[in-house]
């Protein structure tokens, strides 16, 4: 029994974080929400220079070869800072998914973009950008999208409509999409919810009323203290449930549902107290927070929501 | 990662399982907190001493196995699955035991160890007072150096087991021109020497499980001080590191209680409410994912990265899920739930200890403190 990453896993997770310090401040992603596409196109060519987007194509098609066990921390980073576009869906599900297929290598060059549409969601996330969108059993192409006006800049929803289908599977490592991406969002949903607490706490510092920083008021100490709180007992149910799906483990659903369940909540509540410790700029357009705010209202409930997957653990752990 | 049992501890898990079968007593004894009780799980605990389980974790020359910290937690998981007694002597063993292999002298651990793991010598722990709760650093009893000899002075109160137990470890103020946290220096007392007094505090199931201790020119060696002079903060804050980190409540506790609550909602429950079985799901989640959460934090350990400030989010989030846990049960019996005595009194009674959960070992509300200034850098208050 080892409950910890290989030093290899740390090292690709602490590169990609040093490359998101410089290619994804908030400023960027402020740019993807303004200029209407919720993508970054050169964020992207990093991505896929790095192999971020090929991290579970397997080597004999051109990509990295990992486990989700190996993305799952990559995950968590992408949510850190925010990255916009559909760097999840194309890197957790389509690109492994057609990667023997004609679409392959140009998903793992990133030269060609995927988003999915999964769940009966009326919605397709970042569809505009998307050369392809993978259902869970079809390619389409050549559609055509419009704009639904999400909340989240960085994750633009849209209907689509037309185009031409193929016959394809959008399962990966046997898992159906809806449940890897249930599993990437997780991560996503704790790197974004330390991140948020990150900047609150340091807002927390440096704000002063009183006389007095806020940050030593017990009232904020406990919130944040509460926030970070069910942040950290959500990661190692998400890790456990990254093994359980790169092991095939017999409880990975159930695994992934409470992974997903947690991480929504703690991301929700992540949003909710920094936000208030940010007081009136917590309200307010100006203030970054609402990047990763808004992030998590989306993602929270994208892929099933914090009900839908206890219900799924409930189905599993109460049955006789 | 490897989330597998190793063959051999696989092996550890079949060999505990397979004395604890053997040996756990076939009805539940009577509480600790009772004189009958607290001397029966004394017998529970030599015989567990006897078959080398009463401290798994320690080095064998002290009576233990040499465990590592997963076999801890696996030997856990085996214990509350048998549905073996509590631990009388945890104070000993999980809090005082490691502190003393890490600060103590040789001959210290030659004499404290080995009596401890056998519970010849039961430990209470006599650190609040009266006016030093959560202030734990606003100590006032005294010790006054006299030739080779402390001579104690003070009042201790919520001294868990220290009515029946035979020895206590206490912080007591040694420099009295010194700082709160500077000047106080940890001590061993025999609980049996003249000029203790101690006073049984019921509690708020009735039993009295802890203590008033009144020390009036009690006369200690100096031999006895664990660690260095007026350096007891810090050799009592590694001690807490220990309670609130892994060793006091481990996670096959709650996994062990979620089964039962589980039981009792298929049992008795509704299953079409759906709060209820939301509610149960739920707590199944937190028992769940504070195992995982302890075996990631273990592995650490065991690759060198210790425990710091997060062992306080530990206690705030078993305490907070055992009141959980018991509420929905409560929740689940009805009017059954208003009976002290019955079928379900266990749960009643573990529904009243939970509630000590959020207060002792530091508040919750410390806890948030100590989250808040150490782990997330707030500046501190008070």
């Amino acid at each position: 029994m080892k409950f910890s990453f290989t030093e290899d896993q740390r090292l690709f997770a602490s590169g990609l974080r040093d490359l998101l310090a410089n290619e994804c401040t908030p400023a960027h992603v402020r740019e993807a929400w303004e200029n209407h596409t919720g993508h970054l196109p050169e964020l992207w060519s990093r991505l896929a220079e790095m192999g971020v987007l090929s991290m579970l194509v397997p080597e004999s098609t051109g990509g990295m070869g990992g486990t989700l066990l190996d993305a799952v921390l990559l995950f968590q980073e992408l949510g850190r800072a925010c990255v916009p576009g559909p760097v999840l869906e194309h890197m957790a599900v389509a690109a492994p998914a057609l990667a023997n297929t004609s679409w392959g290598p140009s998903l793992v060059d990133g030269s060609q973009i995927a988003t999915l549409w999964v769940d009966n969601s009326p919605y397709v996330a970042h569809a505009q950008v998307a050369d392809l969108v993978l259902r869970n059993d079809a390619v389409i192409t050549g559609f055509s999208s419009t704009d639904v006006h999400g909340i989240d800049g960085g994750r633009q929803l849209f209907t689509i409509a037309g185009g031409t289908e193929s016959t394809a599977s959008a399962q990966v490592f046997g898992l159906a999409a809806s449940d890897v991406m249930a599993l990437a969002s997780a991560a996503y949903l704790i790197g974004a919810s330390e991140r948020m607490i990150e900047v609150a706490a340091e807002y927390a510092r440096q704000r002063e009323q009183f006389g007095k920083p806020i940050g030593s008021f017990q009232a904020v100490k406990h919130l944040m203290s509460d926030a970070l709180l069910k942040v950290e007992f959500a990661k190692a149910p998400t890790y456990r449930a990254a093994w359980s799906a790169s092991t095939g483990a017999s409880t990975a659903v159930r695994d992934i549902s409470m992974a997903k369940a947690l991480a929504s909540e703690a991301a929700y509540r992540a949003s909710r107290s920094t936000m208030q410790v940010h007081g009136g700029i917590g309200y307010t357009w100006e203030a970054d927070l609402q990047l990763w705010m808004k992030k998590s209202w989306a993602l929270m409930r994208a892929y099933g929501d914090a009900t839908f997957h206890r219900r799924r653990v409930g189905a599993s752990v109460l049955s006789k | 990662m490897d989330l597998n049992e190793t063959s051999e501890e696989s092996a550890f898990r079949a060999e505990a399982r397979a004395w604890l079968e053997a040996n756990v007593p076939t009805s539940p004894l009577p509480s600790f907190d009772t004189e009958e009780g607290f001397a029966l799980h004394r017998v529970w605990e030599k015989k567990l001493y006897e078959g080398r389980w009463s401290a798994v974790s320690w080095p064998v020359e002290y009576g233990g196995r040499g465990a590592d910290y997963i076999k801890w937690l696996i030997f856990e998981e085996e214990y509350y699955r048998a549905g073996a007694p509590g631990r009388v002597n945890q104070n000993g063993i999980f809090l005082l035991g490691p502190t003393i292999m890490e600060v103590g002298s040789e001959e210290q651990k030659e004499k404290f160890l080995p009596s401890m793991a056998s519970s010849e010598i039961v430990w209470g722990q006599a650190w609040s007072e009266p006016n030093a709760g959560s202030d734990l650093a606003g100590i006032r009893s005294k010790a006054t150096r006299d030739g080779d000899d402390w001579i104690l002075n003070g009042q201790k109160i919520w001294a868990s087991r220290a009515v029946w137990a035979d020895w206590c470890f206490g912080i007591f103020r040694t420099d009295p021109t010194a700082d709160r946290h500077r000047g106080l220096t940890f001590i061993l007392c025999p609980l049996d020497l003249p000029g203790i007094t101690v006073r049984p505090i019921a509690q708020l199931d009735g039993d009295t499980g802890f203590a008033e201790i009144f020390f009036d020119d009690v006369r200690v060696p100096v031999a006895n001080t664990l660690g260095e002079e007026n350096k007891g903060w810090n050799v009592a804050m590694a001690t807490a590191g220990f309670e609130r980190g892994v060793s006091l409540r481990s996670p096959a506790r709650f996994s062990e209680a979620v089964n039962r609550l589980i039981h009792l909602w298929r049992t008795y429950a509704d299953p079409t409410d759906t709060a209820l079985s939301d509610a149960v799901t739920d707590v199944w989640m937190q028992a769940e994912g504070y195992r995982l959460h302890t075996y990631q934090t273990v592995t650490g350990m065991l690759e060198g990265r210790p425990i710091g400030a997060e062992a306080s989010l530990n206690k705030i989030f078993w305490s907070e899920m055992d009141v959980r846990i018991h509420e929905i049960a409560l929740q689940i019996l009805g009017p059954e739930a208003e009976r002290m005595e019955g079928p379900f009194e266990r749960w009643v009674d573990g529904f009243l200890f939970s509630l000590s959960g959020p207060i002792y070992a530091g508040t919750n509300e410390i806890q948030r403190n100590i989250i808040a200034d150490r782990v997330l850098q707030l500046p501190k208050g008070m």
